[in-house]
């Protein structure tokens, strides 16, 4: 939700209480000063007729509004206020009438004065109100729309302008300045804060980049002495049988260090997000040139080999990615398919299919794509093949998915 | 052919020193960045092979050097970061050619032929071994002057083996060679010699002789030896 949103509708739910409370009480309090006015109206004109009769000997009688009528023998009453209804002509229904009557003795005669006025009628009360305090409501939301329509244009434009300049940030750029200066002390807070943050993100990417360099460096240069070394102890015509498998033996060990090195590199580079340039890539071709690169281990095992690739599939990505994961999904179908067995190979423009015949899984397949992991323990292999493909496919977020079906295990990326 | 290595690394400049001496080439040698500036400002090279990490200053601000001056010397880096950057940078500037450490001294010894070929032989781009001959611009081979045909990964195994005579050569290093460097997920290296088996056979159909030795566990050598 957005915070405008949010705000106007705690304004609305906060002012239809306070507007319905509002009626409420304006209802109450012109009630009370109506009665009130109307009672000493009452009253004042209950004293005029007394006084008329006294004076004048005019008897007045306008029913419904004033009666009087001669009671003898009656005893003198104080002032009554009632409420009652009085049938109208002219409405042809009843309507609420209020009365006051007393008893007065003028002149030796007892007379019974009663004084009606029309109310207005509760109904027609109320929905004056309701018209007036529902016309206020509306004029207000109307108020606050334009209101929040300016806030947004004027106030907020900083906010979603630094906003768009973040979303677009990445490690590779160079440090975050924001365009826009806002004159509000929370957003020029915030701009600040932020661009202090990328600053720090930027150095310690640096610094992480670094370090895997070095580390890789430190490695690899001890090895490629190791390795030369034993290249050129191998020249020795004079080796005899075992002393050369010692050596095959050492030097094969160091290439599997130095392959496993490279290979834990490359997997912190792409969850570093260091290979950032993209481009629009086919992919069937690529599929193609990696299967012929493959043809002589697939030979080698007498592999059958399936394929359905529809041609021209693009993808845009990082070309060496992209050429990794491809040699990994196809090495790896080609390493576990059985002497013999099949290999099925099926790329669309929104997926990459590879399967290979073999036994079920011995473990969860959600163990496939660990680190280091390998089905047999003593294999020459790294166990860490599908772990950059995974890794390849999160950083692409692309989905990838293992089967088991029909004797076949089949990986799945959906682009 | 004249070449200087530049490398930090004692023991490696050494092997490589004596490798490629072993291989014809006259090597002197520069273990820091003021070392190779001096030995870049008084002699002549063919070939320079620069590491690109070393004490006293960036590698490529070497290259920057190398070029300012004019130097015409074929130029190999070598990069232990494996980093694409690197690579990139080196290559854009003006170096002929990259290899990532640690690598194969066949390997190292083959990019470096191939550089003084491009340098040297002009027009006349050949690999001779006695009756056989390899025009590496049209990419044919002869025994004896007969015409052999060779598949693509037949003829780049000959053409490696041919630049590394006399040596043992590992299969890892064919293979990387042959089938790049990706070649690591697949870990059985027997393919190879159903290749160099068909690859003795074409020889001998023409008369030639089998060059190609087994080397116990390690690898192939060729050699009339």
């Amino acid at each position: 939700m957005k915070l405008l949103e949010k705000t106007n509708r705690t304004y609305l739910v906060l002012s239809a209480i306070t507007f319905l409370s509002a009626g409420a009480v304006i209802y109450f309090v012109l009630s009370f000063i109506i009665e009130d006015q109307m009672n000493e109206k009452q009253m004042s004109d209950l004293a005029g007729i007394v006084q008329n009769i006294k004076n004048n000997g005019i008897v007045p009688n306008y029913y419904p509004f004033v009666e009087v009528r001669e009671v003898p023998g009656q005893a003198d009453r104080p002032i009554n206020a009632t409420d009652t209804l009085i049938f109208d002509v002219t409405e042809r229904e009843k309507v609420p009438f209020r009365q006051i009557s007393s008893v007065v003795s003028i002149k030796g005669m007892k007379y019974l004065i009663i004084i009606r006025d029309a109310l207005i009628e509760k109904s027609d009360f109320l929905l004056t109100i309701a018209i007036v305090v529902g016309a206020l409501f509306i004029l207000l939301l109307a108020a606050l729309y334009i209101i929040n329509r300016k806030l947004s244009l004027f106030i907020w434009r900083p906010f979603y302008k630094a906003l768009d300049e973040l979303k677009g940030f990445t490690y590779n750029d160079p440090a975050l300045k924001f365009s826009t200066v806002s004159e509000i002390d929370e957003f020029v807070e915030l701009n600040k804060t932020l661009e202090n943050l990328t600053l720090k993100i930027i150095s310690d990417y640096q610094s992480l980049k670094r370090f895997t360099e070095d580390a890789s460096h430190e490695i690899q240069t001890p090895l490629a002495v190791i390795q030369s070394k034993l290249e050129s102890l191998m020249q020795n015509p004079k080796l005899k049988k075992d002393q050369a498998e010692m050596i095959s033996a050492a030097y094969t060990s160091a290439l599997r260090i130095s392959k496993l090195t490279q290979t834990l590199l490359l997997l912190t580079k792409i969850v570093n997000g260091q290979f950032p340039e993209k481009k629009v890539i086919n992919l069937s071709e690529l599929l193609e040139e990696k299967i012929e690169l493959l043809r002589d281990f697939i030979d080698e095992k007498s592999l059958f080999v399936e394929k359905t690739i529809s041609p021209e599939c693009f993808l845009e990505t990082n070309y060496f990615l992209a050429d990794s994961m491809l040699m990994n999904l196809l090495g790896n179908a080609i390493k576990h398919c059985k002497t013999a067995g099949k290999i099925c190979i099926y790329l669309n423009q929104n997926r990459l299919e590879i399967s290979n015949s073999g036994d079920p899984l011995p473990v969860p397949s959600s163990k496939l794509f660990e680190r280091f992991y390998k089905i047999n323990k003593s294999s020459d292999s790294q166990g860490l093949g599908l772990s950059i493909v995974k890794e390849i496919c999160n950083l692409n977020k692309w989905e990838i998915q293992y089967y088991y079906e029909n004797e076949l295990h089949k990986i799945i990326v959906s682009f | 052919m004249k070449i200087l290595i530049i490398e930090d690394e004692k023991e490696l400049l050494g092997t490589i020193k004596n490798y490629l001496t072993a291989e014809g080439f006259l090597c002197e040698t520069a273990c820091s960045y003021f070392e190779a500036e001096d030995s870049l400002s008084a002699f002549y090279y063919d070939i320079i092979i620069l590491d690109l990490t070393l004490p006293g200053g960036n590698g490529l601000e070497l290259i920057k050097l190398i070029k300012k001056r004019n130097i015409q010397a074929g130029l190999l880096i070598v990069s232990a970061k494996n980093s694409l950057e690197d690579k990139i940078k080196g290559l854009d500037m003006g170096a002929d050619d990259y290899i990532s450490k640690p690598f194969h001294l066949a390997e190292l010894n083959s990019r470096i032929k191939s550089l003084a070929r491009r340098r040297h032989y002009e027009g006349n781009n050949e690999l001779v071994y006695n009756e056989i001959r390899i025009n590496i611009d049209s990419n044919e081979v002869f025994v004896d002057e007969r015409k052999i045909d060779l598949t693509r990964k037949e003829y780049n195994i000959l053409v490696y083996f041919m630049v590394n005579r006399n040596k043992v050569i590992t299969r890892e290093s064919i293979a990387e060679h042959v089938w790049g460097d990706n070649i690591s997920c697949v870990d059985n290296f027997d393919f190879i010699y159903s290749h160099i088996k068909n690859l003795r056979k074409k020889i001998e159909q023409k008369n030639g002789r089998n060059y190609l030795h087994n080397i116990y566990g390690i690898g192939y050598k060729f050699s009339d030896r």
